[in-house]
């Protein structure tokens, strides 16, 4: 159809640009720091050659990619910002909103990437899963054996890096008395005005939300079912707002209340303040949950050193009380208290928490959502 | 999502019809207009009314200034711009050598551009991150491996263009099946050919011309759904405009509906330019 | 004219059909029936059961709802376009359908939200409970707002087909205007109506943006949504293969519904000759 000139210089074309984007997966090839350490297999500061070392070859390496950390998020923004100006290492920070499935997602997808990521932030079960399916490098940072048992995975796969009560966050200026327990949400007040931080099926917090209601409600870790009645319960009053809370949402006036991590919540309050809003933070007394997110390295990171330096300064006491002045509470929140080298003002800046948090175990937070999935459509739709 | 513009067949008003009474359309008409309208008008004053600072314009003002909002939007022209070109260079050809060479192959044609529809995007968006997946796996000791990552790098995401392709093959194959029918193909063609005219020339110089309408048709299209298309692209994980839309009302809540109010009237505009351009033409 | 020319011209599309359609299609169906690495049915079972399978019910029902007011809807909208003396009004109207069929997804659900959400401009003047919006029929309502253009452009040239003369002829034979509709109009609209019927039915039922942009997957079950959560959530691990089942079943769904459709595109077109 083509004259044969034309044939030949669109064939040529084609295959330039073919070839241009050909090539196999290139090989591992670790990155070499003083003394050649293969800075991929390293499991510990010293195996760098020490802490200085350690911060030599990420300077040399010089750029980090991290995934789904929103700046509001556990004061994300200033940590990636100390971070930047201690190391003078550029942080590339991608898909703020992406979730831990899209987490592993990329870091299957982009496996030997340039912009696969380095470190992960994700919930406890993708930590598991993850680990489970090789995802991850073993890494022990150097405050590791100050972490407690159950915090952590032994080698150092995935360690929890912060974690959070459930908490009800009320605009006081529309909504009074401002609810301070899951019962106190039944009330004939609060008509159309109770939102979650997204769907329970899909999103954390809200399904975090449901567990937590499940436990005011009389149910227990085994039983989550009294937390999908809790919410039937409160779209049959009226109460339910299924609209997703965001900044936009609760400045609008559409969520006055809302049920999420309490960091979340708290860092609503000095965001909104100047809008004129007076945003306050309850954990529910008859319903508390905690849970905590968990750090991982990915094993094929692009720029490893940098990876481990990130975990590095996100386990010294400053990185964990930036997280604390993101009014999360950091992993060694206790032992910090005891040595004194907590920042004191933040501490009394969090939401008030009365005893010590249970924890479920892995087996029961599987099933309670596998229970929540199958069930909560019904209950809420019907 | 839709199937036509209503380009296809220009409509002239039909001869008189017998009188129907006008208040039952003047009824129809109105309730339509206020279920179209007033949705347009209460976002128009949602993004320019707030509770507390009174009306203003200011989320038209930051809109230039947005963080994302050039860079998703220069994405998203150019990608549809990629898209309309490689699913015209594809088709074109393929629907002309079929129809003048291969009148056997019509019907394979017809159900293999129909197929998409029966795969809503979200189906094929599961299918293809699955193939991305395994392809990063499979692909790894082959040379392959480089073109596959290089189709989604982020700057320009040729992946994106590809199945935007097959999203509009549809809607694309469907306008130019209208317009060939319309224009006596084989007659033309031949007339060229035996004028001494080179296939090239053919193609642009007597084929492409009648068939404006058909072309504009189908590129208005494709720009209109690459510019509303969220659902590939944001679990894809990129960026172009509808998903920058998304992503800014959490925080933005009257900069993205002013954008959506914006993007609406980029869209009539666009229908209306191509519509006057070569609507004028006669079938 | 030779005859490998057709293979070739057609080669390149062909290509790449099979490459960018076929591999994705092939990854689904691979997907859809492996579990850990083996085949399986327990996917394609837990994709029909508990919440996906309300989920699927739930989406069916919206999209026939939407599928059946909105045909009704368009096509009075339609007749009432054709049957006007004003040129302007029907340009206006046909322009402004063809902007609408296409113009859906994310900003349409934002509209929605700024006129009849929580806080909307209108729902405080109507005194609407609040939530309205977030519920099957506020859906639905939204989803009309693509689907009655779209058949507007479906019945418009349908209704410019029914030739004057006929109703003429009618009259003269002493039919009334409910006779003519009955025997002669209706009749003759059927394939476009039902066509545009299933047209409607397959937009509604694949559209997953607008649902998700307005947040109502909480208590409106839908397929799609619970598609995309199977692939991004932050709760269930490992989902992916659960989710290509679900998409298997929406194919299978939506093949059906287009296997009525294109013999019955074919026959209105024909009639229209």
């Amino acid at each position: 159809m083509f004259t044969p000139r034309a044939r030949t210089a669109g064939a040529i074309a084609a295959l330039t640009v073919i070839t241009a984007a050909c090539g196999a997966a290139p090989g591992t090839q670790g990155t070499t720091a003083e003394g050649g350490v293969d800075a991929r297999t390293a499991t510990s500061a010293a195996d760098f050659g020490g802490f200085d070392a350690l911060v030599e070859a990420a300077k040399k390496e010089g750029r980090l990619h991290v995934i789904a950390l929103p700046p509001d998020w556990a004061n994300y923004g200033e940590i990636i910002k100390t971070f930047e100006s201690t190391y003078g290492i550029t942080i590339e920070s991608e898909d703020p909103d992406a979730s831990s499935a899209d987490e592993i997602n990329a870091v299957k997808t982009r496996k030997g990437q340039d912009r696969a990521p380095d470190v992960l932030d994700l919930g406890q079960s993708f930590a598991l899963s993850g680990a489970a399916e090789g995802l991850f490098a073993p890494y022990k940072v150097q405050a590791f054996d100050k972490i407690p048992e159950g915090q952590k995975e032994p080698t150092g796969l995935w360690v929890n890096d912060y974690g959070g009560y459930i908490s009800i966050g009320c605009d006081a200026n529309k909504i009074n008395p401002c609810p301070t327990s899951f019962a106190d949400l039944l009330r004939p007040g609060y008509k159309g005005k109770v939102a979650l931080n997204g769907n329970p099926t899909k999103a954390g917090a809200a399904f975090a939300g449901v567990y937590a209601a499940a436990i005011a409600e009389g149910g227990s870790f085994d039983d989550i079912q009294p937390g999908i009645d809790f919410f039937k319960k409160l779209k049959d009053v009226g109460n339910f707002n299924p609209v997703e809370t965001t900044p936009a949402t609760i400045e609008k006036g559409e969520t006055p209340i809302s049920i999420d991590w309490d960091y979340i919540n708290a860092a609503y309050a000095p965001q909104l303040a100047p809008k004129g809003l007076d945003w306050q933070v309850n954990v529910p007394t008859d319903g508390k949950y905690f849970q905590m997110y968990a750090q991982a390295i990915n094993k094929d990171a692009p720029h490893p050193a940098a990876a481990r330096l990130w975990m590095e300064f996100l386990y010294s006491p400053e990185g964990q009380n930036l997280y604390l002045k993101g009014f999360a509470r950091p992993v060694l929140m206790p032992v910090m208290q005891e040595d004194g080298t907590i920042d004191e003002t933040a501490a009394a800046a969090l939401p008030e928490v009365e005893g010590e948090p249970a924890f479920p175990t892995t087996e029961q937070v599987d099933a309670a959502k596998e229970k929540l999935v199958s069930g909560w459509d019904a209950a809420i739709s019907g | 999502m839709a199937a036509v513009t209503g380009l296809e067949r220009p409509l002239s008003p039909g001869p008189a019809r017998p009188g129907r009474s006008r208040a039952w359309r003047a009824v129809v008409f109105a309730l339509a207009g206020l279920y179209f309208l007033v949705p347009l008008g209460a976002s128009l004053w949602y993004t320019i009314h707030t509770p507390t600072t009174g009306v203003s314009f200011a989320p038209y003002a930051e809109l230039l200034t947005a963080e994302g909002f050039i860079s998703s939007l220069a994405l998203s022209l150019a990608l549809a711009l990629a898209t309309i070109a490689l699913v015209l260079l594809l088709t074109l050809p393929a629907m002309l050598a079929v129809r003048l060479f291969a009148p056997g192959l019509r019907p394979l044609m017809e159900v293999l551009c129909t197929l998409p529809l029966v795969v809503p995007p979200i189906t094929f968006v599961a299918g293809l991150s699955t193939s991305l997946r395994v392809g990063a796996d499979v692909l790894a000791p082959t040379p392959f491996w480089a073109t596959l990552i290089a189709i989604q790098d982020p700057g320009f995401p040729v992946v994106l263009v590809l199945a935007y392709v097959v999203l509009v093959l549809p809607f694309v194959y469907r306008s130019l099946d209208a317009g060939l029918r319309t224009m006596d193909v084989r007659t033309l063609v031949e007339a060229g050919r035996n004028l001494g005219a080179s296939w090239p020339q053919v193609l642009l110089r007597v084929v492409v011309p009648n068939l404006r309408s058909a072309l504009a048709s189908a590129s208005f299209l494709t720009l209109a759904l690459v510019f509303g298309e969220y659902t590939v692209s944001r679990l894809l994980g990129y960026q172009p405009f509808a998903v920058w839309i998304v992503t800014v009302s959490g925080s933005r809540g009257q900069l993205s509906v002013a954008v959506s109010i914006l993007s609406l009237l980029l869209v009539w505009l666009l229908l209306l330019a191509v519509s006057t351009a070569f609507g004028r033409e006669k079938k | 004219m030779r005859r490998p020319a057709g293979w070739l011209g057609a080669l390149p599309l062909l290509v790449f059909y099979a490459f960018v359609f076929g591999i994705p299609l092939a990854a689904l169906l691979a997907g859809a029936f492996t579990s850990r690495g083996e085949p399986t049915l327990a996917n394609l079972r837990q994709s029909l059961e508990g919440g996906n399978l309300t989920a699927m019910i739930g989406s069916v029902q919206v999209s026939a709802v939407v599928a059946l007011s909105g045909a009704v809807l368009g096509t009075f909208l339609a007749y009432a376009v054709v049957t006007s003396r004003s040129a302007a009004l029907r340009g206006a109207v046909l322009t402004a359908s063809g902007v609408l069929a296409n113009f859906g997804g994310v900003p349409l659900a934002f509209f929605w939200v700024a006129t009849l959400g929580n806080s909307g401009v209108v729902s405080g003047l109507l005194g609407l409970p609040s939530g309205s919006l977030y519920s099957f029929w506020g859906l639905v309502f939204v989803y009309l707002y693509f689907s009655v253009p779209l058949m507007v452009l479906v019945m418009a040239p349908a209704l410019d087909g029914l030739r004057p003369q006929w109703r003429e002829a009618a009259a003269n034979s002493g039919a009334t205007a409910w006779h003519y509709w009955r025997h002669v109009g209706l009749p003759v609209l059927t394939p476009a109506l039902l066509g545009g019927v299933v047209l409607l039915f397959g937009a509604a039922f694949a559209a997953y943006a607008t649902a998700a942009a307005m947040g109502a997957g909480t208590v409106v079950p839908l397929v799609t949504l619970k598609i995309a959560n199977a692939l991004t959530s932050d709760v269930l691990v490992g989902q992916e293969n659960v989710a290509l089942a679900l998409s298997l079943d929406m194919i299978v769904i939506a093949g059906l519904v287009m296997a009525v459709y294109l013999p019955l595109q074919r026959r209105s077109t024909r009639w229209l000759r």
